[in-house]
């Protein structure tokens, strides 16, 4: 490159005056060149026209494609993210036991406590049933008892 | 999660394509493609020919320009379609010689080739429409073909920086954005083309 610009920084002169305008020689060159190529055969300008299409349809295709993968870039992106998601998130997700139900759901709690007709769990004494845990103190001391003396 | 913040870097590195024009802009962008392609395809299959001396290569190199230009570089400028296209159409014709070259090494190997398997040139096909008179015709053609063989006689890069700028008629820029060199090799290039065909076709043009 540097060679080639030096040669024609040397030419300066010749190559400028050969540049600066078309000589007798480039003109007649140029014309019999284009009138080669105005004068192609017609089986030629219409292998070329076909090609021309064909590139044309080709091209289309193409941007047909593109477009839709424009659209299916972020979309495919969101699907790989959900399903990130799913993959790393969910398996680490467990339910942890409570302390007061041994296992049991929260959800069950609520329901026994507002149950209005199951047993009560803690019996009131001032509403008259405590006399049922006085009696199973008595019988619980007094086995005890014979328990101790042998009897 | 390491996988998931792997997947956003990858996100950000993607590069969407430009915007999608709208449908009318994409009509109008193909009708003036269309117009490009036509406007070139022959002189380009010309060129392709004299670098190629054959006429269906030279068709398949024209075609797979188009090609590629439509297919990969429509959507730039129209200004920027002709250098481009010019740079695919001569890496083809590299292409076809090197193929060509190694071919022609390993059919140099075969002893019982024929050489009836090489097509005739179609007489028909060739036949132009019109034109001048007969004696101007049988003068032109043999000019013609004078310059053709002092043409494919050239460097190729001689041979490409002189139909690039006097017969396709591209600037010294455009022509040296398609031959992927700096405009002062493109001026020594044709100079020295130049310098050449007239000393190989000084008695046709005096």
């Amino acid at each position: 490159m540097m060679r080639d610009d030096g040669v024609a920084t040397r030419m300066g002169g010749r190559m400028g005056a050969e540049l600066s305008g078309d000589s007798e020689f480039e003109r007649r060159t140029r014309e019999l060149l284009t009138q080669s190529a105005d004068a192609l055969p017609a089986a030629v300008r219409s292998r070329l026209t076909q090609a021309r299409y064909a590139a044309l349809g080709a091209g289309a295709g193409r941007a047909t494609w593109i477009a839709t993968r424009r659209w299916a870039w972020p979309a495919g992106v969101l699907a790989a993210a959900a399903l990130a998601v799913l993959v790393v998130v969910v398996p680490h997700r467990e339910v942890r036991p409570t302390a007061s139900t041994g296992g049991a759901s929260v959800f069950e709690d609520v329901e026994l406590l507002s149950d209005s007709e199951a047993v009560p769990l803690v019996q009131d004494a001032s509403s008259g049933q405590g006399a049922d845990y006085d009696f199973y103190e008595w019988a619980a001391s007094e086995a005890g008892a014979a328990n101790a003396s042998g009897t | 999660m390491a996988a998931f913040a792997t997947l956003a870097l990858r996100t950000t590195d993607l590069r969407l394509p430009r915007k999608a024009p709208l449908r009318d802009s994409t009509l109008d962008g193909a009708r003036s493609l269309e117009s490009f392609l036509a406007t070139i395809e022959r002189k380009a299959f010309r060129m392709a020919q004299i670098a190629l001396r054959h006429e269906a290569d030279a068709l398949d190199v024209v075609q797979d320009a188009m090609l590629q230009l439509s297919a990969r570089y429509a959507s730039r400028p129209p200004e920027e379609w002709k250098p481009l296209f010019y740079r695919i159409l001569e890496n083809r014709i590299r292409d076809v010689q090197r193929r060509r070259n190694v071919r022609n090494r390993v059919m140099a190997l075969i002893p019982w080739r024929s050489e009836d398997d090489d097509e005739g040139a179609d007489l028909i096909a060739q036949a132009t429409d019109g034109g001048p008179t007969p004696a101007m015709q049988l003068e032109s053609d043999q000019m013609m073909v004078a310059l053709e063989a002092a043409l494919a006689a050239l460097p190729a890069r001689q041979r490409q920086a002189f139909l690039l700028r006097n017969f396709e008629g591209l600037d010294v820029a455009e022509t040296a954005a398609a031959m992927r060199c700096s405009e002062g090799s493109v001026k020594t290039h044709y100079f020295r083309a130049l310098q050449a065909l007239r000393a190989k076709l000084g008695e046709f043009w005096t």
